[in-house]
Parts: C-alpha cells; structure tokens; sequence
C-alpha cells in the first residue's frame, strides 16, 4: 500500500519537476515583460528535439546536451523576440498572448513538416537498474530529473534575486521608464529575459524528451502544464512557480491513481479552479503587499 | 449620421449574408457546402467580437460552447424526438446557461486568471461529453439525423445554404444592433476604463457577464447549424485546439467591428478549402497568417481595408467632423437666472473614519456642501483627500460615519448607484473612454446605464432612434457648453488633455446632476486653460444649480472659484470657511510651509 | 515515369495550384459518360489525415496507395484506362464531410477511398450511404462506421472490433499460457474504446477476470494506471493504443518492477518505432493487420525497398501496417474494376466488388504483402483475418495468422 503512494508520488514529482522548470520560464519571462509567452512548449520541443539530434542522430556525449541546449533554444528565444514580439512592444496585451500562442503553433508545425514522425525516442542519460529503496524502484532517470531540474530551478531564483540580470528585470517590470532613466536598455533586458526563458524551456526539454519522447504533443503538454503550474504557484513567484509544479504533478498522479484515470485532466483542472477562487494570487505567492 | 443612415450601416452585416445566400444559389453542391459552414463561422465571429473585440476577454471556450450547442440540438433531436427547430432554440438556451456559468467566476478576474477560468470550463465541458458514453456516444461520436423544419425535410446543400443562411443573417443583424448601439459602446467603455464606467453607472460584473451570456448564445446557435452539416459529432473536434482558432477569427478580421467578424470567421473557415492543394502545410500557414496580421496590421482586415479605400477617397475626414453638429442642433441653452446659495446642506458628511492597516488615514471628516454651492478641499499630499473623496463617491468604504446626500444616506450604495441620484465625478488621472468618441463619452454620462436598459435602447436606436436622438442631443448641448462641439466625433483619445479634462466636465454633467465631485481638474493644464475652466465651472455653477466639490492643489485656482472651503491634514479637517479667510490662518500655514517658515513669515 | 504523386509535385506549384483552387470553388463542369471514368483513366479520391496525431494512418495511406497505383499503370492500368489517385487532407468529421463532398460532387471521383481514423471515416461513410457512390473503407473498424449495411461500402484490411477483440484476447492463450486476471489500458479517444467495448464484451462471455485503467491520447506517464492495475493483482495487460503510449506504458512497468507475465499490443502499437523506446523488447505480441511483418519475407523486404527509393528516405516506423493495406486496397479496387469489364460503370463495379474472392496484389503482378480479400453481396467485409505477431530478437514476426472466428 504504502509502497504504491511512493511510486505514485515519485511519478508525481518527476513529471512534476518538468512543470515546475517550465513554470519558472514561463514566470521569468512575465516577471520581466509583462507577458506570458505561450510559445513556451513549443521551445521545450525544439529542445527535446535538439536532444535526439546531439545524443542519436548525432551522436555526441550525451552532457553536451544539456550545456548545448540551452544555449541554443535561449538565442532562439531571444531572436524570436526581437523578430516577432519587439514590433509588438506597443500592442496591448490581448494581441501579444495571441502572437505567441500562434508562434508556438507555427513553431510545432514546422517540426512537424521537417520530420513527420509520430514519436522519436530518446535514451536516458544513466541506463543501470533502478535503486531500490524503501520498498519500492526509483530509477535513475526519475532521481535525476527530479534533482537536476529542481537544482536548475534553484541556481535560477538565486541568480534572479541577487544577480545584476534579476535586478534589471525586476525594475523593468515594476516601472520601464524609471528603469530606463536608471540605465537599463528596454530592448538588452526583454531579449534577456526571452533568452533566460527560452534557456529554461530547452533545458526542460532535455530532462523531458528521455521520459515522453520527441513529438509534437510534447509542446502542447508543456504550456499547458506549465501555465497552470505558474498560476497555482501564484504568478509572479518563482518559488511559487516551483511549487505550484510539484504540487501538480503531484495531484495529477494521485488523482489517476486513486480516484479515477479517466478523468485525470479534469482533476488538474478542478485544483486550478480551486486556488482561482479560493486564492487568486496563488498559493505561494511572492508579495503580500497591496496592489493600489 | 443620420438615423436612417445608422439603420442602413447596422443592417448591412445581415444583408451581406442574404446576399452571399444569393450568390450561392448559382453555386455547386460542394461549394454551397462550404459557403453554408462559411456563414456558421462568421456568426461565431461577429459573437467573438462582442466578447473578445468589444469586452476584451480572452476566451478559451468558444469550442466547448459550440459543442453544447450541437450536442444540445441532436441529444434532444435523438433521445426525445424534438423538433430541429425548437431543439435549436433550446440549444440557445443552453449556451446562454454555459456563458452564465463561466461569467460566475469569471467576472471576477482579467487577463490570463479569466483565460484559465474558461480554459477550465472547456477543458471540464469536453472531457464531461466524452465521458457519458450512453448519452452522447462518448469519444466514438454520435450520429446526428437527418432534419427538417415541421415537415419540410433539409435535404440538398441549397436547402442548407437557404435555412443557415437566413438564421445567420437574423443572428448577425441582432448582434449588430447590440454592437453598435448603446450596449456595445457600454461594453467598449467596461474595457476602456473600468472606473469611470462604474461611476456612471455602468456595472462592471453585468456587462462582462452579459457579453458571456449574448456571445455563447450565439456560438452555441452556430454549433447547432452547423452540426447536421457535420453528421457526427464527437468531442475532440471541439477541443481546446478549435477554440484558439476561433479567437482568430476576431483577430485576423478586426477586432472593434462586426465587419471584422465577418471578413475574419468566413475568411479563415475557408482557408482550409483553398488551401487544399497544400494541405501540408494548412495549419503552419494559418498560424503565420495571424501572427502578420497581429504584427502589421494591427486593426485587422478590415483596417487594411480601410487604409486602402481611404487611399481611394480622400477628403472625407474634413466633412466628418462637422456631421454630428449639423446633424443634432444642440438645445438652445437655458440661461437660467443665478440662484443664490441656499444654506440648506445638499452633501453632508459627518465623522467619516478611515484606516487602512495602522494608517489612520481619515480622521472624523465633517464637511458640507450647500445646495447649489461650490465647495473646495485642499490639504498637501497624504493628507487623505481622495480617501475621503473615494469613500463620497463610493469607491473606497468607510470605517465609520455619516454621508447623507438630500437627506439619504450614500453608505451603503455602489458606485454605480449615485449618477441616480444626481452625484457625479470626475478624475484625477483623466479617465475618459479612450476609443469612443466624444459625442458617445458623454452619452454615457447621461446615466441609465444597465445592461437591459441599454439593451433596449440599442433596439430603439436602429427601430425609430428618437430617444437616441434626444440623447445626442442633450450630449451634443453638454459638448458646447464646454466648448468641445466641434470634436464631436473625433476619438476621445485622440484630444489633448486639456481638451479631456473639458471632456470629463462635459460628460459629467449633461445628467444635471445636483452635484459633481471634481478631483484636481486643474492639474496637468496651462494657465490660459485654468482661467477658461474656472469661467467654464462658475458658469455651470449658476446656470444650472450644481453643485461641487473640488480637490485642488492650485490654491489660486480653487480660491477663486470656491465659496466656502476645508483644509485637511493628516486626516482631519483643521480649518473651514471661506477661502481668504481659511488660506491666511496660521495653522493652514505650518500645514504647507511648515514651522520655520511659519514663523518667518509671522515675522 | 510516376504517373500521378498528387501532393510531392503539387508543392512547387502550389501558388498555381492556389488560384486553381479558388476558380474550383466556383464549380467545375468536369462531366464524363459516367462519372470519374474518361477513356483513358479513373479517378479514384480518397480522404485521410496528412497531419495532427492520426498522420500515421493517413500518410502511409496515400503513400501505399500510390505506389500501388503506380505499379498497375506501369503495367497498363485496367482496361487501358490509369488509375489517378486525388488524395484529400481530413481528420475531424467537418473536415471529411467537406473533402468527400469536394471529391464526390466537384471532382466527381469514381470510387472513394477512406484512410482516416475513426470518426472522420464515420462522417464520411454517412454521407457517402446517401451519394451512392463506391466507398472503400481502409481504416475504420468502429460499429457507428458499418451500420447500417449499405450495398456500395466495401470495407477492407482492418476488421471490426468484435474480430480484432476475439484476436487480441486469443494471443492470451498462446503457447500455453492462461492469465488470470487481465488489465486493460485503454485511450479514452475513440479507437481504442470502440476496442473496449469489444473485448471488454468477449472477456465477460469467457469469464476472465480483468481490470480496467484509462489514459488520455498521447499521455506519457502511467505510473498511477499501473499501479491502480497492481493493486487489483492483474498478471497480463492488454494495451488499447498507440506505440508511443504502449511503449512508454511497458517501460514504466518494467522500471515500477511490475510483474507482467504477458503484454497484448493492440494493432496500432505493433509498430518498428516501439522498439527504441524499450530497448529490449523481445516477448511482447501484438496483432498485425497483415500477415507479415516488414522483413519478414522477400516480397516484404521488396516492398520495404521499393517504399524507401519512392519516398527517398524512411520515416521512422515505415513501414507500418498501413502502407502495405493501402498497397493492397490499390489492387483490390483494380481488380474489381478489371472483374467489372471494360464498359465501365457504377453498378457493375458494385456488382464486381461484391463477388470479389480472393483478391490481392498477386493477381495483378505485385507483393504479396496484404491478406487476399473476399466478398459477398451481403457480406461486404473483405478480410477478417489477423497476423498475431511477436518481438523475437528486436524484430517484430507474424507467428500466426488468427483465423476468422
């Protein structure tokens, strides 16, 4: 019994720790721009995707992956921005959500049209047997997704609260003419903060593409996830970001396990509604202070 | 323009509808076909404006709607035998109840929050339909039969073309009506300025919930035509995927007006059937077609279109402006004798208290405002003006005391409530309704702004227009009276914002209300404007009998223009009185200038 | 050389091809002695999905099909007159309404071909019951797709659900084994409940104890479903969907060390592409909808070759079973047509098809890689035969053909 609550709550926070990653891009980004870039899954593809190109097609060490990655879907993020999103600075809100769930969409579809395969499967980075502990498996895969992303996760909020990078996003977001008068270039700290997310996703893709393959669903699942993981957490929250992906990942697991599979997405989203109505700010939210 | 020119524009939407039924007529069987589903898809675009254009929230539950629409007609069609033309209506119903449904929560959030809360209800509404199998057929999908209108079977695409088309165009001529008249500028003023629309009267949570409930009664209609065209209805075609398409439709076209819808729902729906030699790459193309759009034309299709027929005609810009004027003499002003200050108390407040947290930050307030009188308040910065100013007009709550207005007590109503009872205000941070024009602006401050109400004059207005004509009217009068009749019809945007502050004057009082609040209406304005408000302000004043209270920072300005006046500081009213007296008293003093400087210039 | 890939050469015409498309909204005057048939070719259209999750029906569809046709107009065609495939892009059932509207009414197609999933082909075929025309199912094995009987819908390869439970549930039972209890993982889309259905009625007609979990299409994580199935002590597991979600079920199995004495793969999953995603796949079975596996036999292994240099390169799981019922359906339409006579016409194509014994791409000099279909006038299930197959050595091998029950 208590066994299958462990596999159970493992699964959880395997896929869990992927939402939380993706989370945390997406909130990055929000923090600093003001929008939430729905583009966000397709980038985790592409990443996924880079993934089986390096370690299969390829074949280069598999750690090159996740130092590569990074790198390269975070400049695509950032160029996108420039290309895409800078004309649209002046737009108001509505039309930028809407560029960006239609960027993600012409983004899948074009992977789609380069490699028209339904799944491309990729191996783990440690193969090996699984440990066993306490009674049940965890396999090496699920040890090390869980603490790689939640490392990343962390090395992020330390660098966006005490680094020079974090501080310039924050003045941005809290008021763009003062921090453009305090010397902060619009443009330098927005395609900073595309790269950062863009960085997160592809690494999110890289723990993610061993455990659900490469495919086009895959950007689908990640936005989705990770927007409702951010909102959770509470939005502007990193911390909350984070645990408003465990938290989901999680539910989800618990909600297929013990009440009933079918309806598992429908359980996800009834916990959104919940903190919706119940806490609007998220359930770990980063201020406390009053919105004037 | 001309009512009668109001009602040709209005129904030109639904007219071009019958005429693509026309032109229809001589098509084949597949292309009648397409043109029918085309129809659907601009009813489900002119009901997205509503919601998404005019109301600006962003839904994700287009598909889910449209799914009980076409569920709603063919289970009742199936299991209980009904009639295809009640078990549309009754579909309608259906999808009135669902926008209801998610306007519950929804009303409460913007943004991205209201996204989730529709993204939940059509995430939910999906998986509920696939999951009672024995009702709907589950995920395998369920047949839907063959129909007829009592009797007379729908058989050919013609037929189709014929009965879609002529319900779409009803569809789309009602929600025409809604649009352009007093509701939908209603709705545009809800996403204007939130504020300001409250303060005259126009309830925020009704509105949005009414732009929920109107757009989802239309998609809803439209999952109903269209579902005997589709054969089977299963639920994953209505899937999260369709509902972002959909919000395209407004987007593509254009986002203020119905002809967006059109042009965006019929030309997008399309798309698919042209693009079948390159059926590959249907869905990349689309997804690239809106995000150029978004990227270069941001007002749509029909902005684009615009551009280019302007290019044809110019000139007309000029003979614009003066249309409104010519078209609604303004009334003769009544130059009413000044009336002289009565002493009875119109605005009475007594021991108002406010705290927020450990900040105390309205102390035992006690002001009066005379019937007819002019009364200011001035104090420095955090001395808790517009606290106490938000709490007379009904934005803030007070902790404790008493606002009695004619003898009425202001407490316990909403913002919304007083334009009713004759108090209106203005802003300090200009709050006019930024894509209206200014004509429509002060329209609004004329009052009787719910959401029924507007919904019947909507109706009036394309019927015989002459309560809207009377209204214009009034507004039009308002306008010269402050000097703005000649920008009647320019956007409110557009003026600078000495011309906005006039703007806000305007609309606040063409109500004749008994009193209006002003907060620093001088502030942000030349000097030679301040004389031509003060002018404009006493003017009003006597001419009219009303009332105000003003916050003001322009000693000079207030002094001259208040009768009496109160001086607030850390909360607490320390003097009232006259201006000269109340402005030399030593206590007013140490309040701006501190001791030193007291002393010195008692020295 | 290749007389029509409709869709590869249509890409650099496509702007052409684009205002053509608009001029044929208007509606086309294309009109014959009877319609789809000239004197010198046959047009036969055909609907499926070239992209979304089901693409891998639908490409293999065209692709087979071509190549099939292709084969038999190098060889003279039927009758002298070619045979031209017009291949419709459409998945949801709005979308094949229209494309079989286009294809029947604008195209005037002779014969129409239905290679989308489940619920498109149902919308289609409830058309096509009214249209009259001859419509050959590949794909659908639905119920709501053959009822009711209609005289000019023939349906090909894949059998209906209640043959392909009666299959998967005998593959329990091979080589000895006897499970006590089954698990079933089931998708909640459409194909794999309509198999539910079926095989959830053959387990209660046996009395075989089973469990049922569910998961939605392209989930990727089954932990919980496992574990619920563990907790209800099932020892064998039949899975109800695609190879990715098979794939990704059996590798958390292994990794939770769940004990699974048997896993059943329904046809879907029984696909080349599972094999990486497990590494080591060898013991699971699975039924195949034709009787040998790609690189099971020479004729096989030539059509794998003959696929690879018409396409240029393999997409990863090609061939899957698909490829080869397209390639096979070409022959079975060509045959009908040839049995049907030179005066060519609807009701005596009709007649033909429904008197069809043994038809296959043998007949008509190509591979042999599809199962021979047969006919009758009340019968209009051309095959009802299974491959159960099974991984031996990393590849998948048809042990045994499942004969009609």
């Amino acid at each position: 019994m208590l066994a299958e609550l462990g596999l159970v709550l493992i699964a959880g926070l395997k896929f869990g720790s992927i939402y939380a990653l993706a989370a945390l891009g997406l909130v990055v980004v929000h923090k600093a721009t003001k929008t939430v870039n729905f583009a966000h899954g397709a980038f985790a593809m592409l990443g996924a995707f880079a993934t089986f190109l390096i370690v299969v097609h390829w074949q280069w060490r598999y750690w090159t992956a996740y130092l590569v990655i990074p790198l390269l879907i975070g400049a695509v993020a950032a160029l996108l921005e420039f290309v895409v999103l800078r004309p649209l600075r002046r737009a108001d809100l509505f039309t930028v959500v809407v560029a960006t769930i239609f960027l993600g969409i012409a983004l899948a579809e074009a992977f789609r049209l380069t490699y028209n395969t339904e799944l491309l499967a990729v191996p783990g980075l440690f193969a090996g047997q699984p440990f066993f502990v306490g009674g049940i498996f965890i396999t090496r895969e699920a040890l090390w997704v869980i603490t790689g992303t939640l490392a990343t996760a962390l090395a992020c909020i330390v660098v966006f609260r005490h680094g020079k990078i974090g501080r310039g996003m924050r003045a941005m977001a809290s008021n763009v003419t003062g921090a453009q008068l305090c010397g902060y270039s619009i443009d330098r700290v927005y395609m900073l903060a595309w790269f950062l997310g863009g960085a997160l996703a592809g690494l999110a893709g890289v723990f993610i593409a061993p455990i659900a393959g490469v495919s086009v669903e895959l950007s689908i699942a990640i936005i989705t996830a990770g927007f409702v993981a951010g909102v959770i957490g509470g939005f502007d929250s990193l911390t909350g970001a984070i645990l408003g992906g465990l938290l989901l990942g999680v539910a989800e697991s618990l909600a297929a396990a013990y009440v009933s599979s079918a309806m598992k997405n429908c359980i996800s989203f009834l916990l959104l509604f919940i903190v919706l109505m119940w806490r609007p700010q998220g359930l770990f939210p980063e201020r406390t202070g009053r919105r004037v | 323009m001309s009512e009668k020119g109001f009602r040709a524009a209005t129904s030109a939407p639904a007219i071009f509808v019958l005429v693509c039924i026309g032109a229809g007529s001589v098509l084949g069987s597949y292309p009648q076909y397409a043109l029918a589903m085309s129809l659907v898809a601009m009813v489900i675009g002119v009901a997205l404006i509503v919601l998404v254009g005019l109301a600006r929230c962003i839904s994700l539950a287009s598909g889910s709607i449209m799914a009980i629409g076409a569920y709603t007609s063919t289970l009742l069609m199936v299991h209980f035998d009904v009639q295809y033309a009640v078990s549309i209506a009754l579909a309608m119903v259906a999808g009135a109840a669902a926008g209801w449904l998610i306007a519950l929560p929804g009303t409460r959030f913007r943004g991205h929050n209201l996204a989730m809360v529709t993204l939940v209800f059509q995430s939910v509404c999906i998986i509920l339909l696939r999951e009672a199998k024995t009702i709907t057929g589950g995920a395998e999908g369920i047949h839907v039969p063959a129909v007829g209108i009592f009797g007379w079977r729908i058989d050919t695409d013609g037929d189709f073309l014929l009965v879609i088309g002529l319900v779409s165009a009803l569809i789309i001529l009602c929600l025409t009506v809604l649009i352009r008249g007093p509701f939908g500028k209603n709705l545009q003023a809800v996403a204007s300025n939130e504020v300001a629309a409250e303060a005259y009267g126009i309830g925020i949570p009704d509105y949005l919930a009414a732009a929920f409930v109107i757009s989802s009664i239309a998609i809803a209609l439209a999952g109903a035509l269209a579902a005997p065209r589709i054969r089977i209805l299963d639920p994953d075609s209505f899937g999260v995927l369709s509902s972002i398409f959909m919000l395209a439709y407004p987007i593509v076209g254009g986002m203020h007006s119905v002809w967006g819808g059109i042009l965006g729902g019929g030309g997008l729906r399309s798309l698919p059937e042209v693009l079948r030699p390159v059926a590959d790459y249907q869905e990349l193309f689309f997804a690239s077609l809106v995000i150029l759009v978004v990227m270069f034309f941001p007002g749509g299709l029909v902005e684009l279109v615009r551009r280019t027929s302007a290019l044809v005609v110019r000139g007309r810009g000029q003979r614009d402006r003066k249309s409104a004027a010519a078209a609604y003499p303004p009334d003769v002003m009544i130059f009413a004798a000044p009336h002289a200050q009565s002493s009875e108390p119109l605005l009475c407040v007594e021991g108002v208290d406010k705290h927020f947290g450990a900040l105390h930050a309205v102390d035992a307030a006690s002001l009066e405002v005379p019937i007819g009188g002019i009364h200011g308040l001035i104090g420095p910065n955090g001395a808790g003006k517009t606290s106490l100013f938000n709490i007379i007009s009904g934005f803030l709550a007070a902790d404790a005391g008493k606002i009695a207005f004619a003898g009425d007590s202001l407490l316990k109503l909403r913002p919304r409530d007083r334009i009713r009872f004759g108090i209106t205000r203005t802003f300090q941070h200009v709050a006019v309704f930024g894509q209206l024009s200014c004509l429509d602006n002060v329209v609004i401050g004329l009052g009787r702004n719910q959401v029924l109400n507007s919904m019947r004059e909507s109706l009036d207005r394309f019927l015989s227009g002459r309560r809207t004509a009377v209204m214009r009217r009034q507004a039009l009068a308002a306008l010269a009276a402050v000097g703005l009749a000649d920008d009647a019809d320019l956007t409110a945007a557009t003026l600078s914002l000495g011309n906005q502050r006039l703007l806000e004057i305007a609309r606040a009082m063409v109500s004749e209300p008994k009193l209006i609040l002003l907060d620093e209406p001088a502030s942000g304005i030349s000097e030679q404007e301040g004389e031509h408000l003060l002018k404009l302000l006493l003017r009003i004043n006597s001419e009219r009998n009303i009332a105000m209270l003003v916050i003001e920072h322009n000693i000079p300005f207030i002094a001259k223009l208040c009768r009496t006046m109160s001086v607030m500081g850390a909360g607490r009213i320390v003097a009232q009185g006259r201006p000269a007296d109340v402005i030399s008293l030593p206590v007013v003093r140490r309040l701006y200038f501190g001791e030193e400087i007291e002393h010195a210039l008692q020295r | 050389m290749l007389a029509a890939y409709f869709p590869r050469r249509l890409k650099p015409m496509a702007p052409a091809l684009f205002a053509l498309g608009l001029v044929s909204l208007a509606g086309s005057p294309a009109g014959a002695q009877e319609r789809g048939i000239t004197a010198s070719e046959i047009l036969i259209g055909a609907i499926g999905a070239l992209t979304g999750p089901v693409a891998f029906i639908g490409t293999p569809g065209r692709d087979g099909m071509t190549m099939g046709f292709n084969e038999i107009n190098e060889r003279g065609g039927v009758c002298g007159r070619k045979l031209r495939l017009q291949f419709e892009h459409a998945s949801t059932p709005a979308e094949s309404v229209a494309a079989v509207k286009k294809l029947v009414e604008q195209d005037k197609v002779f014969v129409l071909v239905l290679a989308s999933g489940s619920t498109g082909a149902a919308a289609a075929a409830d058309y096509v019951r009214a249209a009259g025309v001859p419509t050959y199912n590949l794909y659908g094995s639905t119920p709501i797709i053959r009822e009711p009987f209609s005289k000019n819908v023939f349906h090909g390869a894949i059998v209906p659900v209640e043959v392909s439970a009666r299959g998967l549930i005998s593959m329990f039972y091979d080589d000895g084994y006897a499970p006590k209890k089954i698990g079933i993982l089931a998708g909640t889309y459409a194909f794999p409940q309509a198999t539910l259905k079926a095989v959830e009625e053959v387990l209660k007609e046996k009395k075989t104890e089973r469990a049922v979990e569910q998961f939605d299409q392209a989930a990727r994580d089954f932990t919980s479903q496992l574990v619920a199935l563990s907790r209800q002590n099932v020892d064998s597991i039949l899975v109800l969907g695609s190879f990715s979600e098979a794939g990704f079920a059996i590798k958390q199995a292994r990794e939770m060390g769940l004990a699974v004495g048997r896993w059943v793969l329904d046809g879907s999953a029984v696909s080349r592409a599972i094999i990486p995603i497990l590494g080591n796949a060898d013991g699971i079975r699975g039924y195949f909808n034709v009787p040998y596996f790609p690189g099971q036999t020479p004729s096989v292994r030539e059509f794998e070759a003959r696929l690879k240099s018409y396409l240029g390169s393999m997409p990863q799981g090609r061939p899957n079973n698909y490829d080869m019922i397209a390639y096979g359906a070409a022959y079975v339409i060509a045959l009908a047509a040839q049995a049907a006579g030179c005066e060519l016409t609807r009701d005596k194509l009709l007649n033909a098809w429904s008197n069809l014994k043994d038809a296959g791409p043998a007949k008509l000099g190509g591979l042999d890689v599809s199962f021979p279909e047969s006919y009758t006038p009340s019968d209009h299930q051309g095959n009802y035969r299974l491959g159960a197959a099974i991984v031996k050595g990393g590849e998948w091998q048809v042990y045994r053909i499942i004969e009609r029950p």
